[in-house]
């Protein structure tokens, strides 16, 4: 590998799921099952609709911009891109071209890999556009939904400038987040909020860009990585076997069943998609103040709170990592941090328990029950001797699985003994049945400590305090 | 790019319309004349340094719409006029990628 | 009664001497008259109700909509066979605001398929006809709403214009034809043709009856970018004849007999006929001067307007599919039902100048054909604008002469009339207010003059040609036909 050079650059398309209607007209803007109940005539392209731009998505796009380092024009105009297909009911998409003309042009963003190490990404441009109506296909038909279509749409187009698929997901990773933090969008793979295509060229001169491949449509961050591994690799060989000649600039797509990406039927020539300018939509003056303002409303963004949660609330930089990827955990961990819980096992329970279980039951955490609130009943129960930590992993999934706010489960049954008198009786009782082991202890075998620990705990049913129970059989040995 | 015949039966078929020989011809014809008088217009002196014209008036004051909702039409208005309906979307043929 | 301007009419009506309900039962009556003469016709509404007479001028009177403005639940094809079953839901906000004055739609108008072409002959309902002369055409687009008006349907029909289609079937049928400055009237709702020139206008009878109509149509729209407030405007309130002092000018290239190598007779007449309204403009005390425009200029205007028409008519029609409205066409992919639609569809004349539309758009050929006649528009608009700055105003003639006879076709042509032919395109350019009304007649048939003058100066623009029409006896003619 290391006399080949990778080059990367990346398209990505998030969907901006978080105005209330559509970028150029005023239909709803909502995820919904069922079909074709938000849309305005305008989505649909009926004759004599007009688009008109809505402030809010255009603001988004200019905080976005302002993030990116990205120049922002000081007029600002739309183009239109014509094709047909059924997805796209005017036959032309409104967007933004050429980079220059875009609401970010240039710019960058540096990222942080998961060893402190720092990268810059190079932007090209940054440009606001509107989503397709979405296709459903059947046995022999298709069907045409436009509740998606006019969406707003940002697409944020790098220069080919990076080099490994680690780094290349870590920056959309990171990119993820900031629309969630910026209340953007929710960026939710899921829901399809996230689609990207992928440049891929491979040369043995690290001055010198191989062929550039095009993968379109990859849909997940861990496909994106798979793809530039498995497009480097189809690079690599063919360079290996001679067969350079056979790396032609065009498009693929990636295919999750075979893990290779797949070369897709090329049109003789390449579509040409005729832009020119929306006449619709006026030429207008983007001012200086409402930049400003916008650049005010500006949220603290991951790294922000990442460096917080390091310095202030000394969290290891894995965890701080882990919690700030989403938007979502990082509110949670605020909120946990806020109600005066403790910073690290807060963070604790929030990578294990709590993500390991989103993960497990691929939910979202604002779709998680148990709610700081009630984590913190159980943090104060730990705190205050009440229940043992093993209890409160207990009481934690029970009410998770049952829906049960943690309150109603800690209850005298089965309330921790944290009493000396009560313990020492139950210790009395073991010691004096296992004379042996005691004696043993007392020769060397100190590991025993452990075992009587354990018989406590049989014969209270976990119930008794750890480290209480610890300290009284330690005292009581050495005596 | 040539305008010529295949010129035409190509850029109709992008345009998904068919096209008669007589009416492939009569392209031909009308463009020739747009040919020339476009000369007149690239030869008008100092041309290529004036900003293209690419909205009706210069001094447009737009307003940006705020972000506010409406709500769809009924499924029934929406679909009223589409000849194939499955459900409650529009159906085309199986659309191949 | 329906000879009559809305001001007698609203007096009629105020004064009980008619009913809102008869009226709208002459007009459904006389539309079936001027169907079978001129098809000037896609919808007649039989069924029209009158409605409450009140102190608004517009109350209870009839009138007709072209038919590339949508009206809900009433039929709106743009007189194309894509749309030929197209009803929509929504109503364009032009037709809108009018109707909330009490006017009462009884037709929808035939015109030039999606408004391209200028001969009325492109109707999926077929040939219009000029109803002074049914061998002749009314021009177009607007061709039915022009025929309608002249042959007294109503007092007003609503129109449209993208480069003269509201001006030039105004001269061809003696009658008032009003183009508003761009943006004035909200586009929304009106089928896109070329976005950049589109404006929505009337035609009528009377200056006065242009103002009161377009002062209904008018207003800004949330659902239109491209609309601004006129609500300090009142075009008919402040109509006025007191235009001593105000300045125009006609352009010496054009208008010049001395001009031309091979001047039709009837274009003769047709300039003379122009240097004597003229002469009766002077006689309003208003100062007329002959300017000087380079040639090059001029020459370049009939291109400007066919490569940038052409380039965005195809893409605003990219819409039309048959997907979601339309007839579907026939076809086992996408691909076959979209073309088999549109094949059937459009005219001729439509899918020729989408294929040049296409090419002039192409990534290679953008710069030499699409740019550059928008680096000539604004060129051109520039160099009237400059006149703007001296004179109230541009008066011209309108078109050759009197309306041609319906055996021509609708071709490109290139001959040293086409500056003289296609010179009101410089308003759609602009987006200059524009009127023509009629000056007088050649061979018993009408001709037309126009004036424009520079955006957003709609009042100056009418009040002239007010006074000019008080001075000439055309005011309130009814097409004469002509044997």
């Amino acid at each position: 590998m290391n006399e080949y050079y990778l080059t990367i650059g990346l398209e990505m398309h998030c969907e901006g799921s978080l105005t209330n209607s559509k970028v150029f007209s005023s239909g709803k803007n909502e995820y919904s099952e069922i079909s074709n109940c938000n849309v305005s005539p305008v989505d649909m392209g009926f004759p004599g609709i007009l688009p008109v731009l809505n402030k809010k998505a255009l603001a988004h796009a200019i905080t976005m911009s302002l993030i990116l380092n990205a120049r922002i024009p000081e007029y600002m105009y739309f183009e239109r891109k014509n094709y047909y297909y059924p997805d796209l009911p005017k036959g032309y998409q409104i967007t933004q071209n050429p980079p220059e003309e875009c609401v970010g042009n240039g710019g960058y963003i540096d990222i942080e890999r998961e060893d402190g190490s720092t990268f810059r990404v190079e932007i090209d441009n940054f440009h606001l556009e509107e989503d397709a109506a979405q296709l459903t296909h059947l046995y022999d038909t298709s069907t045409i939904n436009y509740n998606r279509a006019g969406n707003p749409l940002y697409e944020l187009v790098t220069k080919p400038c990076l080099h490994s698929a680690d780094d290349a997901v870590r920056f959309l990773e990171h990119m993820r987040s900031i629309y969630q933090y910026c209340g953007i969008s929710e960026a939710d793979s899921k829901k399809g909020h996230l689609r990207c295509d992928v440049n891929v060229s491979v040369s043995k001169d690290p001055n010198k860009l191989g062929t550039k491949v095009e993968i379109k449509n990859v849909n997940s961050f861990s496909s994106v990585r798979e793809t530039i591994i498995a497009e480097t690799k189809r690079q690599i060989d063919l360079i290996n076997a001679d067969r350079e000649n056979e790396i032609i600039q065009e498009t693929r797509r990636w295919d999750e069943e075979t893990g290779t990406t797949v070369g897709m039927r090329n049109k003789v020539d390449a579509e040409d998609y005729k832009y020119f300018v929306e006449p619709n939509i006026p030429r207008f003056k983007i001012e200086q103040s409402w930049i400003e303002e916008i650049k005010a409303s500006i949220p603290k963004l991951p790294y922000e709170r990442k460096n917080s949660y390091i310095n202030d609330l000394g969290l290891s930089p894995y965890d701080a990592n882990i919690i700030i990827k989403e938007k979502g955990i990082s509110d949670y961990y605020d909120e946990c941090i806020k109600l005066g819980m403790d910073p690290k096992t807060s963070a604790n329970w929030l990578t294990v328990n709590i993500m390991g279980y989103l993960n497990k039951e691929d939910i979202n955490i604002t779709e998680f029950f148990i709610k700081p609130d009630m984590l913190k009943i159980i943090f104060d129960k730990v705190n205050d001797g009440t229940i043992s930590s093993k209890q409160a992993k207990d009481i934690f999934n029970e009410a998770i699985e049952k829906h049960i706010n943690p309150k109603e489960l800690i209850s005298n049954d089965n309330a921790q003994i944290s009493d000396t008198n009560e313990l020492e009786a139950v210790i009395d009782k073991i010691l004096a049945n296992n004379q042996a082991n005691v004696e043993a202890y007392h020769n060397g075998r100190t590991n025993l400590l452990q075992f009587f620990v354990g018989q406590v705990m049989k014969e209270t049913k976990g119930k008794a305090n750890p480290s209480i129970t610890t300290e009284i059989i330690q005292k009581k040995l050495e005596k | 790019m040539e305008f010529n015949e295949s010129t035409i039966d190509k850029l109709a078929d992008l345009l998904m319309i068919g096209l008669t020989p007589e009416e492939n011809k009569m392209i031909l014809d009308e463009f020739a004349i747009i040919d020339k008088n476009i000369d007149k217009i690239n030869n008008i002196k100092g041309i290529e340094n004036i900003k293209p014209m690419t909205h009706c008036l210069d001094d447009f004051k737009c307003k940006l719409r705020e972000d506010i909702a409406e709500d769809s039409p009924s499924i029934d208005d929406l679909l009223a006029n589409c000849k194939k309906i499955d459900g409650r979307e529009v159906e085309v043929p199986k659309v191949v990628e | 009664m329906m000879d009559k301007t809305i001001i007698e009419l609203h007096d009629a009506l105020k004064s009980n001497q008619v009913t809102s309900q008869e009226l709208v039962n002459e007009a459904i009556k006389k539309s079936h008259e001027v169907q079978e003469k001129c098809n000037a016709f896609v919808t007649i509404l039989d069924d029209a109700k009158g409605t409450e007479v009140t102190e608004d001028l517009l109350s209870g009177i009839p009138f007709g909509i072209k038919d590339n403005y949508s009206t809900k639940g009433i039929l709106s094809t743009g007189s194309s066979n894509t749309l030929k079953d197209y009803v929509p839901f929504f109503t364009a906000t032009a037709i809108e605001n009018l109707m909330s004055h009490g006017c009462v739609p009884v037709n929808k108008t035939c015109m030039d398929e999606f408004g391209m072409g200028g001969t009325g002959t492109t109707a999926h309902t077929g040939v219009q006809r000029n109803p002074w002369d049914p061998t002749r055409m009314t021009a177009g687009s607007s061709s039915g709403s022009a025929a309608a008006v002249a042959a007294g349907v109503y007092p007003f029909a609503t129109a449209s214009d993208s480069g003269d289609s509201i001006r030039k079937p105004a001269a061809y049928c003696g009658i008032v034809g009003y183009k508003p400055t761009y943006g004035m009237i909200s586009r929304y709702g009106l089928f896109a043709y070329v976005s950049s020139l589109d404006t929505c206008g009337v035609m009528t009878r009377s200056v006065a009856d242009a103002a009161i109509v377009v002062d209904a149509m008018k207003g800004i729209d949330p659902k239109d970018m491209t609309s601004w407030d006129s609500s300090n405007i009142h075009l008919y309130q402040d109509l006025t004849k007191e235009v001593s002092g105000k300045k125009l000018f006609y352009i010496k290239e054009i208008v010049d007999k001395n001009h031309y190598t091979n001047l039709p007779k009837e274009t003769e007449e047709h300039l003379d006929n122009f240097m004597k309204t003229i002469d009766i403009v002077r006689s309003l005390g208003i100062e007329v001067d002959e300017v000087s425009i380079d040639q090059d200029i001029l020459n370049a205007i009939a291109s400007t307007y066919i490569v940038i028409g052409c380039a965005e008519a195809t893409s605003n029609m990219s819409n039309l599919t048959g997907f979601s409205f339309g007839p579907r066409g026939e076809g086992s992919n996408f691909q076959e039902i979209m073309k088999d639609h549109r094949t059937k569809g459009f005219s001729s004349l439509i899918k020729r100048r989408f294929v040049i539309g296409s090419y002039v758009l192409q990534t290679v050929n953008q710069e030499r054909y699409f740019k550059n006649a928008q680096r000539a528009r604004r060129l051109i608009v520039d160099t009237i604008k400059e006149q703007f700055q001296k004179y109230d105003g541009l008066i011209m003639p309108v078109g050759t002469g009197v309306a041609p006879k319906l055996d021509n076709t609708d071709r490109v042509t290139d001959d040293e009339l086409t500056p003289l032919e296609e010179h009101l395109q410089i308003g759609n350019f602009g987006g200059f207010p524009s009127i023509t009304i009629p000056n007088g007649f050649i061979n018993n048939l009408p001709v037309g003059i126009n004036i424009t003058g520079n955006c957003y100066d709609d009042q100056n623009v009418l009040n002239i040609a007010y006074a000019l029409e008080s001075k000439m006896n055309y005011k309130n003619q009814i097409a004469k036909e002509v044997k």
